[in-house]
């Protein structure tokens, strides 16, 4: 029934399309990693990086390279606002994570409601083209599109995995989200890790949406879903494991568009809250792999909440 | 005079759904953004009860409330199970994952929605009568979840948002609690769903999406968490506000986000200026004197 | 003659460090025993792990005969086994009386139905509970503060009130963490008393501490705990001359 082609054809572009799916869930797991929190104003930033390569193109009339300059600026200017004007003050207050929770989810609604104000409930996209030209290679159609997608992703990864890997501030990044207390005490400043965490992630969802917004339709609400989707791979890759929720958000991305082949499409979108569903109920603590990596353990069972959160537990 | 029964109605449904949610994110301390897919469950399920299967309307009601419980269970126990932290994101996807299925099913009427829903009282005792109905229930509802909150139930639910586990180690049973507090409060949302479809006849996936939810958590938040009267006054309020909006004769498309930025922006204000809202906590377990403990009821 | 607790080979490692080493431990009615070690010993894992807190990764725990492996932790306080945290954890927006009500035995207040329906059944619970706590209050010379909000006492009142609100749970089994750590004075004789009146009730008392002195003040016996596993069990003066043991104390 499915020929090879038809196969590798919707693998390919699976694989293509999940660059931005990676994109917001390596952001997701990189602000919950260093700062504990699941930042689910990530979803106001992705709507405001979207409408500003938006307006760039189509409202200015501006090269697609300079609305791209424009976006990455406007969408850290609101990242550091969020870290600086929201959470800092939430933190100085010591509110409780449900508080912040609560405070980020809004966030991200009033921005959606800001942007159905302003550009309208129909969808919209970066360019008024979707359509990019296409080169077969063997049977398989390649767009245009698909090798600066998978480009530019793979940089973007490698780029943040370098930083932290090699450099003294992404070292000092780790070192805050292994233990932040052992971190103050070696001096490291936890105010601009965490700013930096922030800035790194609305930088990686900047890209993210400039791609998205170049291939698919984009709604006000558009990102509340796609951040869902980071959320999911999220957990599936393990709180904590940013390696993780790369291959998670690869491997989802390719089930979803690879369902096609098995289910109608007007139940693909569904089955994003599938995954949800069960990336909380079966793995809560992502999928254990057979060889143990417990580098980030002690911050995964923190944030799931069991019991050794607390500090009498290994008396 | 159909005009203001309207209002009536749609004001006492929103205290119920504002109270009984303060319930489950007040008292419970368990914070989930579905609370309007309950509403919905309880509508949808009475609606297509009585007219496509020939249910009686009161039976299809407590149906709707039954229903909506369980789908609560089903939120609730896989996810608790886990940890509280998880609630917010699955209520997230259940919220929108089962609005996305009633759009897709046919028997719901799909995204169009779901119309000629049979009327209750209103034929045989008239709109007061549906008026009256709808105020006693929203009275009963606001009375119970103020009784509960003063009694032995609420001391436990206070001891359980302070210290879960100091909680189970005097031998209480935390999990069950919390499934118990958001299936009351979600079959109190589905069964005024419910009442909702039967006096508006009429109901569509739309009116229950994210906006009702930043809606109903607005009017917990700005009213008062935690007390009797905030959510009272919180939909009160709230529900003035959009009914004041519309007096503006604004075209749909803008009138909606204006709400929706309303709503959002008011517990962003309320949120850093003034925390504990409109009405300040009674907190019920710390004033209480010996003396007039001794003289309450209950 | 079996204990009321009986502890069976019991293992737990977290992550490649192990806190509990092949633990077997019996706890006699009517005795305080007293659970010794440096800090990192396993002592309060070892509350976590028969209190259901945290499974074991094998081994098994029975209470009055009963195995309570399989039971959660809210059930085995049911079953007649309470505990205190080494850092108290009251419910700080209770008042102490309302703290030590919710930890009543088959507390009515839990079921919802039962709050909104037997209302004299209720009632009648109230009333014995509420002269239990007054009684356990008295005994710790605590009458006065009962209406207080325990985040404004001192904190050696809190311990008591720590442990005064497990004893409200009529426990078989009682297993005190640290609950002499930072408690001075009145509140110090009003602590050796109750545990000894637990005692003398019938309750298996065990008892970790830091610190020599109170568990010679307090225990019929001593057991020694050392990476997760018991090295020595014995009268406390014993305990204390083991120049070995004395060696893993002090050397560590």
């Amino acid at each position: 029934m499915f020929d090879a082609t038809i196969v590798l054809q919707i693998l390919w572009t699976s694989l293509a399309t999940a660059t931005y799916y990676v994109l917001f869930a390596t952001a997701f797991a990189l602000v919950l990693k260093v700062t504990r929190l699941f930042n689910f104003a990530q979803a106001a930033i992705m709507t405001i990086a979207f409408y500003t390569a938006f307006v760039g193109v189509q409202w200015l009339k501006w090269p697609g390279w300079a609305a791209f300059v424009l976006m990455m600026v406007v969408t850290l200017a609101a990242s550091y606002a969020l870290e600086r004007i929201g959470f800092e003050a939430l933190r100085r207050r010591g509110v409780s994570v449900m508080f912040v929770f609560v405070f980020t989810f809004i966030v991200s609604e009033f921005i959606a409601y800001l942007a159905m104000l302003i550009f309208g409930t129909w969808p919209q996209t970066v360019f008024p083209m979707i359509f990019w030209p296409v080169t077969l290679v063997g049977n398989i159609a390649i767009s245009a599109w698909d090798l600066p997608a998978i480009g530019s992703t793979v940089a973007a990864i490698a780029a943040l995995f370098a930083f932290m890997r090699f450099t003294r501030l992404g070292q000092f990044m780790v070192g805050v989200a292994d233990n932040p207390d052992l971190a103050e005490l070696y001096g490291i400043n936890r105010r601009l890790v965490f700013l930096l965490a922030m800035l790194i992630a609305g930088a990686l969802v900047a890209l993210g949406m400039f791609l998205y917004g170049t291939r698919a339709q984009v709604l006000p609400q558009t990102a509340l879903s796609l951040m869902l989707f980071a959320v999911a791979a999220t957990i599936i890759g393990g709180i904590g494991n940013l390696g993780g929720a790369v291959a998670a958000a690869v491997i989802l991305g390719v089930i979803q568009n690879a369902s096609i082949l098995v289910i109608p499409s007007e139940w693909q979108g569904f089955l994003l809250y599938v995954f949800l569903f069960l990336a909380i109920v079966f793995f809560p603590n992502g999928l254990r792999l057979p060889r143990r990596r417990e580098r980030f353990g002690s911050a995964t069972r923190k944030i799931a909440g069991e019991e050794a959160s607390t500090p009498e537990s290994r008396g | 005079m159909e005009y203001v029964y309207g209002i009536i109605i749609i004001v006492g449904l929103y205290v119920v759904l504002a109270t009984s949610f303060n319930l489950i994110i007040g008292y419970g301390g368990l914070v989930s953004i579905a609370h309007p897919v309950f509403f919905a469950l309880g509508a949808y399920t009475s609606a297509v009860l009585s007219r496509d299967f020939g249910v009686p309307v009161l039976l299809a009601m407590f149906a709707g409330m039954v229903v909506a419980v369980v789908a609560s269970v089903a939120l609730t126990l896989p996810t608790l199970r886990v940890s509280g932290d998880y609630l917010l994101i699955a209520s997230i996807g259940f919220q929108l994952g089962l609005l996305e299925v009633i759009k897709n099913l046919r028997f719901t009427g799909g995204p169009g929605g779901f119309t000629n829903i049979p009327p209750f009282l209103i034929r045989d005792f008239g709109r007061e009568s549906y008026v009256i109905l709808v105020l006693a229930v929203t009275i009963a509802v606001v009375l119970l979840v103020r009784l509960i909150a003063r009694s032995d139930y609420g001391r436990a639910m206070s001891a359980m948002r302070d210290d879960e586990q100091a909680f189970a180690s005097v031998g209480r049973d935390a999990m069950w609690m919390k499934i118990v507090i958001f299936g009351l409060g979600s079959g109190i949302a589905g069964f005024a769903g419910a009442l909702y479809a039967h006096y508006y006849r009429f109901i569509t996936p739309e009116q229950f999406e994210i906006l009702q939810s930043a809606a109903i958590l607005t009017m917990v938040v700005v009213g008062g968490v935690r007390t009797t009267w905030g959510p009272v006054v919180g939909a009160l309020l709230l529900q003035a506000l959009p009914q004041a909006l519309t007096f503006l004769h604004l075209p749909p498309s803008v009138l909606g986000p204006i709400q929706g930025l309303l709503f959002t922006g008011l517990v962003l204000v309320f949120m850093f200026v003034r925390p504990q809202g409109l009405v300040p906590a009674e907190n019920v377990w710390r004033d209480r004197t010996p003396r007039s403990r001794t003289g309450e009821g209950g | 003659m079996t204990g009321v607790l009986e502890v069976k080979n019991l293992n737990k490692s977290f992550d490649g460090i192990v806190v509990a080493r092949g633990i077997n431990l019996s706890l006699t009615a009517g005795k305080v025993l007293g659970l010794i070690g440096p800090n990192g010993a396993g002592k309060t894992s070892f509350f976590n792990l028969i209190s259901g807190v945290v499974k074991p990764d094998s081994g098994a725990v029975t209470l009055a005969g009963v195995s309570i492996d399989r039971l959660k932790s809210h059930e085995r306080v049911r079953h007649g086994l309470s505990r205190t945290w080494q850092h108290i954890r009251l419910f700080p927006s209770l008042t102490v009386l309302d703290n030590l009500l919710v930890g009543t035995h088959d507390y009515p207040g839990e079921s919802l139905l039962s709050v909104l329906l037997a209302h004299a059944r209720l009632k009648q619970h109230d009333k014995i509970a509420r002269e239990r706590a007054a009684d356990v209050l008295g005994r710790m010379g605590l009458s006065q503060v009962a209406d207080a909000l325990v985040s404004d006492l001192p904190y050696g009142q809190q311990k008591l009130i720590g442990v005064a609100r497990a004893l409200m749970g009529d426990a078989r089994c009682l297993l005190l963490d640290e609950p002499m750590a930072g408690v001075e004075g009145q509140s110090y004789a009003a602590m050796q008393r109750v545990v000894r009146d637990a005692a003398d009730c019938g309750v298996a008392v065990c008892v970790v501490e830091h610190n020599v002195g109170f568990i010679q003040d307090l225990c019929d016996e001593g057991v020694f705990m050392f990476s997760g596993a018991i090295m020595a069990r014995g009268s406390v003066a014993e305990l204390i001359r083991d120049p070995q043991l004395t060696e893993l104390y002090f050397g560590h």
